[in-house]
């Protein structure tokens, strides 16, 4: 375990950057949000939960695949690589670190989605314990380990006030520790009791969130059952503004739409991402399997809290991040369906 | 506003057991204290779960577009800037008035729960009440007390009909916030201020950082149309594409559309999850018609035609010279 004072880090990150695109949450304009670091901007470390995840650094909003043009009657294709460069992730919470994994599920497994493991092998993520969860967080829930080193990190990081503790946890990890060993000096004992202490102050303050007991086990029913208690679908879909915000701010949302920009003689195949919300979705040739707000919200949680787990041997396709219930501008949210789900009465 | 509570729940519990309304629009309190949010009751009994309190900020107008069809009569609470929204449905032909029983709520300003979170963060908040000069944060161990303006939302602090403008039923008493109906402008003559490529540049940045949740559109009383045009696949400009191209021009589509028929709630700029200032957009276009066609605020009553869409001979600009660049 290696320990570097918080006073370095302006040096650690001019280090980083020179080789990597550095990507920190930054607050500008009353958000805060993983951006390109440069110097000056206004890093906070304090806060855990940024408002957009960070899985556009894998999945892009919009990303362009394919250009064409028809010179002479004659069509031609080119074929577009994913943009950009290695980067670094710091500051990557517990229950962003997981979503990562999900979405693995879905764009790794074969045909393997070329685009997403472009973005995902060049990346090199450095999570930080959650020192200050906030009230809407409810990742324990999902089995997010927001006090100890999450899997799948390269390097877990933790505030100690007034330096972070590093472990490296891979290959990728350990290469770029090597490059910025001159800023770190090895954690002493002390550190390491100091640090099982924190890991123990944020557990117990997990246990203290309003939604540390949501129970997920209260779900009942086969997945034919859930999906028709129509009336509980009525009750959420009634109030919804069938905005995307939900989605486009969840980490683990991944549906996306494929496109064209179509000009006279030339244009652009892209993709991107989509929202059970929008009145559109699953629009196909033959026309609109999902007709009502009612159909599309209800794909969106049973897509979370069945389908999902269906495929994947019963995993959740939801961290606890609490952004969807932070952010719904009417407070729809997962936690209220979970809640109605399992039988509790005074929902809604 | 605990007396406020009491009348919205005997209110809603007699209309609904005479039958005077089939349904009723209020809020209702979840489990967090920031959170208040709409319900839809139709039994007398659940009309005990009604409240009013500081975060009541949800707008329940809007719902009566889906609703209404559905029903006879509808009842709904509505404060000042939901009161501007309603006149807007109504003059956008929209809802119709008789099939609507308005209890109309002065309104003191709603907290906003980022502004509390700046404050008290990670200290858990668990309470936020009201004060004799501004509210009382509590956490397990402490409280503090913090001046009105200071957790406001930003649309409270320059809100200028705090009382509705419209209803059948006031419940409370009226409330006088002392706004200058001009301090709404600051914020737009800061950017009115800037060089051209400076404000090209700020709206830029701006824009960069939308979603494309279209959240600022659903929750927009002025944004009513059955099919809006970012939701027309056959348009070919339904626009999922997130490139400055498009952002830009959904806003200014969005922006021109509102044109007039924005009333200035301010909802469009509370809830966008990427902060974007829209009411800024909003209000230099509400500042231009009101230097070009004379004081106008849309909203105020549903029946004085909006400027941008009559005309008069005596008007400031008689479309006989050529306007713009
Ligand atoms: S559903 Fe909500 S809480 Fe779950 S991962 Fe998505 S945004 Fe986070
Ligand atoms: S954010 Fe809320 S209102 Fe918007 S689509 Fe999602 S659930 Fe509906
Ligand atoms: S804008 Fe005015 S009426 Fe609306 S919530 Fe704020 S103070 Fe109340
Ligand atoms: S609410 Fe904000 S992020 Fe969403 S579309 Fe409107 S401006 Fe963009
Ligand atoms: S544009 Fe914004 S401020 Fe204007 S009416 Fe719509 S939501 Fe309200």
């Amino acid at each position: 375990m290696k320990k570097i004072l918080k006073t370095k880090l302006p040096e650690l990150w001019q280090k980083i950057d020179a080789d990597f695109d550095l990507f920190l949450p930054i607050e500008k304009n009353k958000t805060l949000n993983f951006s390109l670091w440069k110097e000056g901007e206004k890093v906070n470390l304090d806060r855990v939960r940024t408002n957009a995840s960070p899985k556009h650094l894998v999945f892009p909003q919009t990303e362009t695949y394919l250009k064409f043009k028809n010179e002479n009657k004659k069509l031609s294709l080119e074929v577009v690589e994913a943009e950009g460069d290695e980067y670094v992730l710091f500051g990557v919470r517990p229950c962003d670190v997981k979503s990562f994994k999900l979405l693995d599920n879905i764009f790794l497994r074969d045909p393997v989605d070329t685009y997403y493991k472009v973005h995902r092998d060049r990346g090199i993520i450095i999570s930080l314990g959650c020192s200050n969860p906030e009230d809407t967080c409810f990742c324990t829930s999902f089995g997010v380990e927001a006090a100890s080193a999450p899997e799948g990190a390269d390097i877990a990081a933790w505030d100690m006030g007034d330096s972070f503790l590093w472990k490296t946890q891979s290959e990728k990890g350990q290469k770029l520790m090597e490059s910025v060993e001159e800023f770190f000096t090895d954690a002493h004992e002390k550190d390491l009791k100091t640090l099982e202490h924190e890991k123990d102050n944020i557990r117990e303050k997990l246990k203290e969130l309003p939604f540390s007991n949501i129970d997920l086990s209260k779900i009942k029913g086969t997945q034919q059952e859930i999906f028709d208690q129509e009336e509980i679908w009525n009750e959420f879909s009634e109030k919804c503004l069938a905005c995307g915000t939900c989605s486009y701010l969840c980490p683990t949302c991944h549906c996306y739409d494929l496109c064209d920009y179509k000009g006279s003689n030339k244009g652009e195949k892209f993709r991107c991402w989509d929202s059970c919300m929008s009145s559109d979705f699953t629009l196909m040739a033959h026309g609109n399997p999902r007709t009502s707000q009612m159909q599309r919200l209800r794909q969106r949680f049973m897509h979370k809290l069945v389908y999902y787990p269906k495929n994947h041997e019963g995993v959740y396709s939801c961290v606890g991040c609490g952004r969807c219930a932070d952010r719904c501008p009417v407070h729809i949210d997962i936690v209220k369906i979970i809640k109605k789900l399992g039988g509790e009465k005074n929902e809604l | 506003m605990e007396n406020i509570t009491k009348k919205i729940r005997a209110v809603a519990k007699q209309a609904l057991i005479n039958k005077e309304i089939d349904k009723i629009l209020g809020w209702k309190k979840g489990d967090l204290w920031s959170e208040s949010y709409p319900v839809f009751i139709t039994k007398p009994e659940d009309a005990d779960s009604l409240i009013w309190d500081s975060f009541c900020i949800n707008n329940l107008s809007k719902y009566l577009i889906k609703e209404l069809p559905k029903y006879d009569k509808i009842g709904i609470f509505i404060k000042g800037c939901d009161s501007t929204s309603f006149n807007q449905l109504l003059k956008d032909n929209r809802i119709n008035r008789e099939n609507v029983v308005l209890y109309g709520i002065p309104c003191e300003g709603m907290v906003d729960p980022e502004k509390v979170k700046k404050i008290m963060l990670n200290d858990r908040v668990t309470r936020v009440k009201k004060s004799e000069n501004g509210f009382t944060l509590t956490n397990k161990n402490t409280s503090k007390d913090v001046l009105g303006e200071e957790i406001k939302y930003d649309k409270c602090l320059t809100c200028t009909s705090p009382n509705p403008v419209v209803y059948d039923q006031l419940l409370g008493d009226v409330v006088n916030n002392n706004v200058n109906r001009e301090d709404r402008f600051k914020g737009v003559e800061e950017i009115e201020s800037m060089t051209p490529d400076e404000r090209y540049n700020f709206w830029k940045g701006e824009f960069q950082r939308c979603l494309r949740c279209n959240a600022c559109r659903d929750i927009c009383p002025a944004c009513s149309c059955v099919k809006c045009v970012f939701d027309n696949s056959d348009a070919e400009i339904s626009g999922k594409a997130k490139t400055e191209g498009e952002d830009t021009f959904f806003h200014i589509v969005r922006a021109y559309h509102v044109a007039g028929r924005c009333v200035d709630c301010g909802e469009c700029a509370r809830i966008c999850p990427a902060g974007i200032p829209l009411d800024k957009l909003n209000r230099k276009i509400i500042k231009d018609i009101n230097e070009v066609y004379g004081e106008f605020n849309a909203g105020l009553d549903s029946t004085t035609p909006a400027p941008l869409v009559t005309f008069k001979l005596e008007d400031a600009d008689t479309f006989s010279k050529q306007g713009g660049k």
